[in-house]
């Protein structure tokens, strides 16, 4: 069963894949050089930076973890045919939810979590609502406002962190939640959380969705083939607000695992990029959610190694943000190359 | 006798499969040679070979009786060869002269010299009578006169022998007419024209010589007079097909659909039906004949909920069935074949499977509680695979990868099968091979005898005359006319066709 949940040609993915990595790394490796850095040397200190221990290794699913969950959020869009690009707003907007139920309520232990990860979905889905409603209502194209939203859910969250809720004292971010919120942590030395199994479980769920339901193949043959689905009497407008809700509430729980799970409270700008982080994996996983898993920890790798490289090495971090581009366009360029030789046309992918 | 072109022993593999197997053809100078054969039959195989977009694995090819070996395209325009693809390469933002000299632009100073250009253009188009106005931009052209745009290409690059592949599947009959007296007067000008089809009335209508491909290999070359339709057919297809009228007997004749005042509007927002009325009764085929963009598909859409009505009442069973949502009107009972097959009928990256489980996901042995059994959903495509004649490895292939003809038969069991006793078929053979046409004419006959009322909407007449008891003839969006389809008369239908009405054609 968990084989039919894999690409059809997996062997050839992968080898391009590959292919695509080792020509991005030989790039990497002539603009370490530029700064008079050994490649070998940064190389080794990143991987060293995101598995050299067992807390490396925690640190690395650490940083998986939300870019893993925007994954399957960007997943589910992807294969209704709906390109959501305001994963990070709904991140943002789902992470203040959550701090907000565990700051401001006594609740019991475990329905004070449940209780605050159920605002961060409604967070979320209630902030891609707007645009979605817009999109099949109107035929706006819900990249330009799923990206506007952004900057506004963003804005919002900081407006509600340094004038409604600021804790007393320097920093700008909320007062601190509750214990009886925070998420489990998997072990003691790392804050690395049950956050983790929830990315796991959600994008197993999602691929056994789409494979196995009705509604997921409905939604499916949307993504794929609006035209065909419409004939054969699927309501499309219907399955594309569904898709970007659920897309929009899995984004808003990526925040508040967040939340609940490492800082315990909402910080302005506490988790810069993740939203698109989880976007570029799952494009790079070409809309797969077990696919998501692999890029979305080879990801966060990078980050949690980029730390390691600033101490180590003269290399700053943004060096760690040059290769990821590089990556990106090389993968990239592979997965469009396949797809303009596939001649069938791809997905409805609006770029 | 002068040899313009000589094939000898082409031979070309894709790994096992056999496309050409040493096909041996020579072409006179100043003929139009018709190339005919199903699809896959290797035509268009070969024409690559002789323009060089493939590379033969054996055999020889000689041009104006010097051998060559054609190793690109352009060695192949070098030699006076030209060829235009079936599908059209044109630039849309471009004009109609920017894209005839594209990649060899006329220069002044470095600069594109666009009033040389369209001077060159426009001589070029009045010498060969082809009728374009250079200066215009491609994009909006109707395709007959991209096609024209296309071999004003070839001949601008001096070609003398030219190819056509499947030149007039996109055109209508007129721009089909027109195209075919260009093509005479090339080979009168002591041009050569090969021309690749799998119709046979217009390779009977217009070629000189007709060579016939089955499998890969040329079965024969004659001389048209020396061919008659029926032996041209039993050569293509390795068998006797018959396109007589199909013997019937009467259905049961309960009213199944009336439609009566109906409007609506195309893409444009324009008009495209208007006052449209018909009924069909079970067991009846009520064949739509037309020039393709009179209203047809607009009809079909709007009696499948895909397009909304502006006026008037369709309805099915006696009751309405406008503004009701297509799941809701194949609940009622309606089958839909679509006439764009590719864009409506499947979704091309999913497996035949997915595409036979749309519409009936919800239903029973496919799901239960939500959730597919795609083994049971494998083993019905699996039924329908041998039913319908689907020739595919199984169910898991992808639809792209089928021949088109292979792809319009799971549109039909899928829809066939799916309970409805309202058949709306759309171009049910349009591109389809005179083989499968056969059988797709059988299948409908006997969803016929099951007392199904069927709606064909057709723009071949020979299929309408074959299948329809009534034909209904459309001409901007209004029913011109009725006529019996066992008394059809293709004089009147023509006319009706061409919106004149035959009684006062009569009359006056």
């Amino acid at each position: 069963m968990i084989a039919s949940l894999l690409p059809r040609n997996l062997r050839r993915t992968l080898a391009g894949q590959l292919l695509a990595l080792a020509i991005a790394l030989a790039l990497g490796a002539v603009v370490i050089l530029m700064i008079d850095e050994n490649p070998l040397r940064v190389f080794a200190t990143l991987m060293r930076g995101a598995f050299g221990d067992s807390e490396k290794i925690a640190g690395t699913l650490l940083q998986t973890t939300p870019i893993l969950i925007c994954g399957v959020a960007a997943c589910i869009g992807l294969r209704g045919g709906m390109f959501n690009v305001g994963i990070e707003g709904q991140l943002f907007l789902g992470g203040f939810a959550a701090a907000w139920v565990g700051f401001s309520f006594a609740l019991p232990p475990v329905l004070h979590v449940l209780v605050a990860v159920a605002a961060a979905v409604a967070a979320g889905a209630a902030w891609v609502s707007v645009p979605a409603y817009f999109r099949v209502r109107f035929g706006a194209n819900e990249v330009v406002s799923t990206i506007l939203a952004n900057y506004v859910a963003v804005l919002l969250t900081s407006y509600f962190t340094i004038f409604l809720f600021k804790r007393p004292g320097g920093w700008s971010e909320t007062p601190p939640i509750l214990p009886s919120a925070y998420l489990p942590e998997l072990f003691s030395f790392s804050r690395l959380n049950i956050g983790l199994l929830i990315g796991l479980a959600l994008a197993v769920a999602t691929a056994l969705f789409f494979r196995f339901t009705t509604t997921g193949y409905a939604v499916t043959m949307v993504g794929s083939a609006p035209k065909f689905a419409e004939y054969g009497g699927i309501n499309v407008r219907r399955a594309g607000f569904g898709v970007l809700l659920a897309s929009g509430a899995v984004g808003g729980l990526a925040g508040g695992v967040e939340t609940l799970g490492v800082h315990h409270r909402f910080m302005e700008g506490f988790a810069p990029g993740f939203g698109f982080d989880g976007l570029i994996a799952a494009l790079l996983a070409n809309g797969s959610p077990i696919g998501t898993i692999f890029t979305a920890l080879f990801f966060g790798a990078l980050r949690a190694g980029s730390l390691l490289l600033e101490v180590d090495t003269t290399a700053s971090r943004e060096i760690i943000t040059v290769i990821q581009a590089l990556i990106i366009l090389a993968v990239s360029a592979d997965l469009l190359l396949r797809r303009k030789g596939d001649r069938t046309g791809g997905r409805r992918w609006k770029f | 006798m002068d040899i313009a072109v000589k094939l000898q022993g082409i031979t070309k593999r894709f790994d096992a499969f056999t496309a050409n197997d040493r096909i041996d053809l020579s072409v006179r100078r100043g003929e139009i040679h018709a190339i005919i054969g199903e699809n896959g039959a290797g035509k268009t195989t070969l024409m690559n070979v002789l323009f060089g977009l493939l590379q033969p694995d054996e055999g020889t090819i000689s041009v104006n009786g010097k051998p060559l070996v054609v190793t690109s395209p352009a060695v192949a325009i070098a030699e006076g060869l030209g060829m235009v693809h079936q599908h059209f390469k044109l630039v849309p933002s471009l004009t109609v002269a920017d894209n005839i000299f594209l990649g060899m632009e006329i220069r002044k100073r470095g600069l594109i010299d666009r009033k040389a250009q369209i001077e060159q253009a426009r001589t070029l188009s009045r010498k060969f009578g082809l009728n374009v106005d250079p200066a215009e931009r491609v994009a909006g052209l109707s395709v007959g006169i991209e096609q024209r745009i296309e071999i004003l290409k070839v001949l601008a690059r001096n070609a003398r022998i030219i190819i056509l592949d499947e030149p007039t599947a996109v055109l209508t009959p007129q721009e089909s007419r027109d195209l075919f007296a260009t093509l005479r007067s090339f080979v009168e000008d002591g041009m050569t024209v090969i021309f690749i089809s799998h119709h046979l009335e217009e390779v009977m209508a217009v070629s000189d010589t007709i060579t016939v491909l089955r499998d890969g290999r040329v079965v024969a070359t004659r001389g048209k007079s020396e061919l008659s339709k029926r032996e041209l057919v039993r050569m293509m297809v390795g068998r006797d097909v018959s396109f007589d009228r199909r013997p019937r007997s009467p259905g049961s004749g309960r009213a199944v659909l009336s439609v009566s005042d109906l409007w609506a509007r195309d893409d444009r927002r324009l008009p495209a039906l208007k006052a449209v009325n018909l009924s069909v009764s079970a067991g009846e085929i009520v064949g739509i004949a037309g020039v393709a963009g009179n209203g047809q598909t607009e009809l079909a859409e709007v009696l499948s909920g895909l397009r909304p009505a502006s006026h008037g009442s369709a309805l099915l069973h006696g009751k309405e069935l406008l503004e009701h949502s297509p799941a809701e009107i194949r609940a009622r009972g309606l089958a839909h074949v679509p006439g764009d097959r590719l864009a409506r009928g499947v979704d091309g990256n999913a497996t035949l499977s997915a595409n036979m489980l749309m519409g009936r996901q919800r239903k029973q042995p496919y799901s239960r509680r939500g959730l597919i059994d795609w083994r049971a959903v494998d083993r019905e495509t699996k039924a329908l695979m041998q039913r319908f004649d689907i020739r595919a490895r199984g169910p898991r292939d992808l639809a792209s990868s089928l021949s088109g003809g292979n792809i319009q038969k799971v549109v039909l069991a899928r829809e066939f099968t799916a309970g409805g006793d309202f058949l709306l078929i759309d171009q049910p053979t349009r591109g389809v091979d005179i083989g499968a046409q056969e059988a797709i004419h059988s299948e409908i006959m006997r969803q016929r005898a099951d007392d199904k009322a069927i709606l064909l909407i057709s723009t071949q007449l020979d299929e309408l005359a074959a299948l329809a008891d009534r034909i209904l003839v459309m001409f901007e969006g209004r029913i011109m006319g009725e006529i019996d389809g066992a008394a059809m008369d293709e004089e009147s239908i023509g006319l009706m066709m061409a919106g004149i009405d035959p009684v006062a054609a009569a009359e006056v």
